[in-house]
Formats: C-alpha cells, structure tokens, sequence
C-alpha cells in the first residue's frame, strides 16, 4: 500500500495539470497519484502551487490543460458541487465555517441527498423530517467524536480557530466522504489538537478507508503520519515517495529544505 | 382634520400596509435568508400587475385566471432575472436588478397599444363585450369582494364596507403566506440558502448547487411579489407606469430592515408601522409643518422614514425582531 509505484490502486489522478494566471505558471505540469485508503500529503514552499492544485482537484478552478481523474471518472470540468456529490470533500485553509448558522447546522450542512434540500421536499413533509432525524442525530455524534457536542446549538461563529478546523473536518465527515482533501489541517493548531486530529484521521482510515490527501507547509507536520509525500516547488512535483527517501532527494533539500543543508 | 377620525381611509392603508409586508415578504426569502441583494423587486410587481390586466381587459380572461397567470409571469421574471446575472457576485446583481425594474417599467411606459403607456390601465385596448367598462378589470373580483363585504356586514353590521373587505382578503394572504414561508424557512432547503449568504465556497464543497439555491429563492421572492402586484392592482383599480418606481422597493426594503431581515415574524408589524408612517405623515398639518404646502408635506414621509431608519440603526441595528448576536459574530 504504501509503494507508490503501484498506480492500479489509485483512487485519484492529476495528469499533466497546468495552470497560470497571467504570466506566472501556478500549476506547470504536474502529475499526481494518491492511492485509495492511503494518507498523501502534498507539501511545498510557499507559492509552490499546493493550494492551486488542490483548487483544480476539487473543482474550484480549471486547469488549462490537464486531467483530474477520480475513480475512473475525468472530473476536471465538473463543479465543485458535483465532484463533493461524488465523494470527494475538501476543507478549507484556516477552517470556513458558516458563522451565523449553528455549529449542528453547519454539521448537517454536510449531509448528502437530503430531500428536505430540495424545494418540492417542502410537500413531502414525512420523508424530510425523517431524514432530518436521522441526520441530526448522525451529526451529534460526529460533533461527539471531535469533541465539540457541547457547543452544538451556539452559533459557529463563536468558536475558536481550533474548534472550527474540528467542525470543518466533522462537517466533512458527515458528507459520508471517500476521500478528504484537507487544507493546512494542522497550520496553527496547538500540539495537543494536532494530536487529536491525527488520531481522528487515523481511525477514520482503518475504519471506513477513507482516502486522505493533506496540504502542508513541512514536511515535519506529516512524517509520522503519511504514507506518501509528494514535494511541490514552482509548479512542478520535484519529489514522491515514502516520507523517509524525502529526505534524502538532493532536488527537495535544494529547493525546499536548503536552510536545513546549511545548519 | 375629518379624514383623520375617518376609519375608511386608515382602512385604506392597513390594506396597503398588507400589500407592502407581501411585498416584503418576497425580499425576506432573498435576502433574510439567502442573503440575495435585489433591487428590482418592483419590477415583478409590474410583470404580474399588467399582466393579468391586460389578459382581462384586453382579451377578456377571466380574473382568477388572469391573476394566476400574472403571478407565473412575475416568477418567470424572476427566473429570467436570476439565469441571466444571479452569477455575478452580490453588489453587481443589486445593480442589475434595478436595471431590470426600469426596464421593465419603460417597456410599459413606451407600449401604449399593449399596456396603455402613460395614461395607464385606463388605456388598455380591449377587444371584447363585458359588463364592465371597458377599461377595468374588476370585472370577476367585484361578485368575489362584495361576497366578502356582505358576509362581514352580517357580522359586523353596516360598519362594514368594501375597503374593509379588501383588507381581509390582504392581511388573510398575508397571514398565510407568513405561515408557509415560515414552515419553508425552518427547512434543509433554507439552511443551505441561509449558508450561502455568507460564503459560496463552503456549500459548493459541501455538494449544493449554490446557483440553484439561489434561483430557487428569488423565483419564490419574484412568485410573492407578483402576488403583491395582483393585490396592487386590486386597491387602486387602476395602473400606471408611476405606481413602479424603484421607490416601492425601496419601501418593501424599509419594512425589511424594520423588522430585522433574518426574521419572518417581524413582517407583519414592520408593515403596519410603516403603513401608518406613509399614510399618517399626510395629517402634519400642525405647526411647525404647516409652514410646508401640501405637495412639501408629502414628502415629509419620506424624511420621517429616513429618520425613523438612521434612529433603528443607532439604537437597534438588528431591526425590532432581528438578533444582535448574530450580527456581531466574526
């Protein structure tokens, strides 16, 4: 599983991307692989393109050439609504909640399928609440699980930033999700929440197989708890593999970890 | 002044207070609760209002029918409106929209042989033999309200009158339609809209079709205004090109702001409130605004409104119904 030459297993595939704005190439070529059930981190210096290739990923931008594959499925046209529909969730960097809905709102905002969401719901009134049921009570448990169940009817606007990357990331979870893109999950997060966090993510993939793709800074944050790293700089991915031969690419320590080298 | 012990004319503006709160009503689905800046709310009004004069005058539909059809056409603005610029980001669609309403209003303005231009409903060519002259479309209502108006003088007594009747039938819709849209707004549907008021990014990845959430309210915005338009239509008898001025949606944002936008249950009072500020400003004939002429003092509700506004947003900026919290979260 954690070889990454196997590709037969990948659930999601960038191929070729590039993306520019103006004159400057955010996206220049890259290809990606993450396989199903693994935990992928994507990490890179600043304005190394992460966050742009994560935006194609979801759906949020468009490449200009390229492939996104997810599932067999060519997914770079869709929007951003039908590849979530599809099972793939992203969160955003530095938690966005819906501050003046209500944490449990929020957290059944995530719910996928629900005819209440759908205007001629309003005369199917049994089916609605049934479901409405069902999902709060869903939604109660995934706000147990990160912690957060005691702040379920204030509104998410109270919360701080920690507790808003543990509502983003339960909001997630109750989309039923195959793979979770998260954005900087653990940029500014204390030691003891990053620990909390990593454990949530390790029970998730052992338990439902749930694929994972992070976005960092350093590769430090995601050592211990990646099965593969792939190293971005300007645009291109100049290193991917297994955190430990991460290291010792002579192109990573140049481009990325060269204050290391000096030290 | 004898109008002022007069109940027929305050009669008279509880009933235009009704036809204002339906009004808003259509603006509290949009923005309320998914936070849609429109502008040309007026313009729907117009759409349905016309509409079914035209089919009743000039083709002789009958009323009911006509009604229904200027309600559908008000929603097809909408619809129209919301497929065309419901893409552009907030501030340009408020922009839009306003155009919509002009346009809306100058088509009217300039198709004399359809609409009956400026001289209005009054105008309107008709090809058919009715009862009625030929230049309302009362014809239908009339049998409906005088129904009305007798089942209430065998409550009531001779008190009772057409005017009476009419507000009746306003405030019943209105208590009705704040009833449904109440039930809609404790809906999934309306937690989604009400999530993308403040962030298009979070329900797109969430899997909600943003657009479609949007569309969905101002159709249903659009669908009550048209309904407001029907009633428009109904208490002055007559039409014209003036009764659409982008001011009118402006009043209906008044109530809105009076009662606290994300709040439904506001509505209904902001409406009356207003009501009586618009009709009651005409009865400063005391000092010091007797200085002003009549015409001057007709503007005076305009200022008072204003005043009345900056003085809510100092004291009580979530309007009277509205919740401060939710205004002061980061």
């Amino acid at each position: 599983m954690n070889n990454s030459t196997l590709p037969n297993n990948s659930i999601l595939k960038v191929e070729d991307a590039k993306i520019h704005f103006g004159g400057v190439k955010a996206v220049d070529g890259a290809s990606i692989s993450v396989e199903k059930g693994s935990i992928t981190s994507m990490i890179g210096p600043n304005g190394a393109g992460k966050t742009t290739l994560f935006n194609l990923i979801s759906g949020a931008i468009k490449a200009d050439s390229g492939k996104v594959v997810f599932e067999g499925e060519e997914i770079q046209k869709l929007h951003p609504h039908q590849i979530a529909h599809r099972g793939m969730i992203r969160t955003f960097q530095g938690a966005k909640v819906i501050k003046r809905l209500s944490v449990l709102d929020n957290v059944m905002l995530g719910g996928q399928n629900n005819p209440g969401e759908e205007l001629f719901g309003f005369f199917r009134p049994r089916a609605r609440t049934k479901f409405e049921e069902d999902a709060r009570s869903r939604a109660i448990d995934l706000l147990e699980q990160v912690g957060i169940d005691r702040f379920a009817d204030e509104y998410a606007g109270i919360l701080s930033g920690g507790q808003r990357k543990l509502l983003d990331l339960a909001r997630s979870l109750m989309a039923e999700p195959k793979m979770l893109l998260l954005d900087e999950p653990f940029a500014g997060v204390n030691p003891t929440l990053v620990e909390k966090l990593i454990t949530v993510i390790n029970k998730l993939r052992k338990e439902h197989q749930l694929t994972f793709l992070l976005v960092e800074h350093d590769l430090e944050t995601v050592m211990n708890i990646s099965d593969k790293v792939i190293v971005l700089a300007q645009g291109k991915v100049i290193a991917d593999g297994l955190p430990g031969s991460i290291y010792e690419n002579d192109l990573v320590i140049d481009a990325y970890l060269g204050s290391r080298k000096k030290t | 002044m004898s109008v002022f012990v007069q109940p027929g004319f305050w009669i008279f503006v509880i009933s235009m207070a009704g036809i204002y709160g339906i009004f808003a009503l259509g603006l509290q689905i949009q923005y309320g609760v998914g936070g849609i800046l429109n502008f040309g709310h007026v313009g729907m009004m117009a759409l349905s209002s016309y509409t079914m004069a035209i089919l009743v005058i000039t083709l002789g539909w009958n009323f009911w029918v006509a009604a229904f059809c200027g309600v559908v056409v008000a929603g097809l603005g909408g619809a129209f409106l919301g497929l065309t610029t419901l893409r552009l980001s907030g501030d340009y669609f408020s922009i839009v929209s306003i155009a919509f309403s002009e346009i809306v209003r100058y088509v009217i303005f300039n198709s004399d042989g359809l609409t009956g231009g400026t001289q209005g409903s009054l105008n309107i060519p008709t090809k058919v033999q009715s009862d009625y002259p030929n230049s309302t479309y009362m014809g239908t209502w009339e049998p409906f309200i005088t129904w009305v108006k007798d089942a209430l003088v065998r409550v009531f007594g001779e008190i009772a009158d057409r005017d009476m009747a009419m507000a009746l039938i306003v405030w019943a819709t209105l208590g009705l339609l704040l009833l449904l849209i109440s039930r809609l707004e404790k809906t999934a549907w309306a937690r989604v809209l009400r999530s993308t008021r403040e962030d298009d990014d979070v329900p797109s990845a969430l899997g909600k079709n943003v657009f479609q959430f949007r569309l969905q309210a101002v159709i249903i915005g659009s669908v009550i205004a048209g309904i407001a338009g029907i009633f428009w239509a109904l208490q002055f008898s007559l039409l014209s090109p003036e009764d659409f001025l982008t001011i009118v949606t402006f009043y209906g944002w008044m109530i809105l702001i009076l009662a606290g936008a994300p709040k439904v249950k506001g509505i209904a009072i902001a409406a009356i409130f207003f009501g009586f500020l618009y009709g009651g400003t005409r009865f400063f004939t005391f000092f010091p605004f007797s200085l002003l002429d009549a015409s001057q003092r007709s503007y005076l509700r305009v200022m008072i409104i204003g005043i009345v506004l900056i003085a809510l947003m100092l004291g009580r900026p979530q309007g009277l119904f509205g919740k401060r919290q939710e205004m002061v979260l980061e």
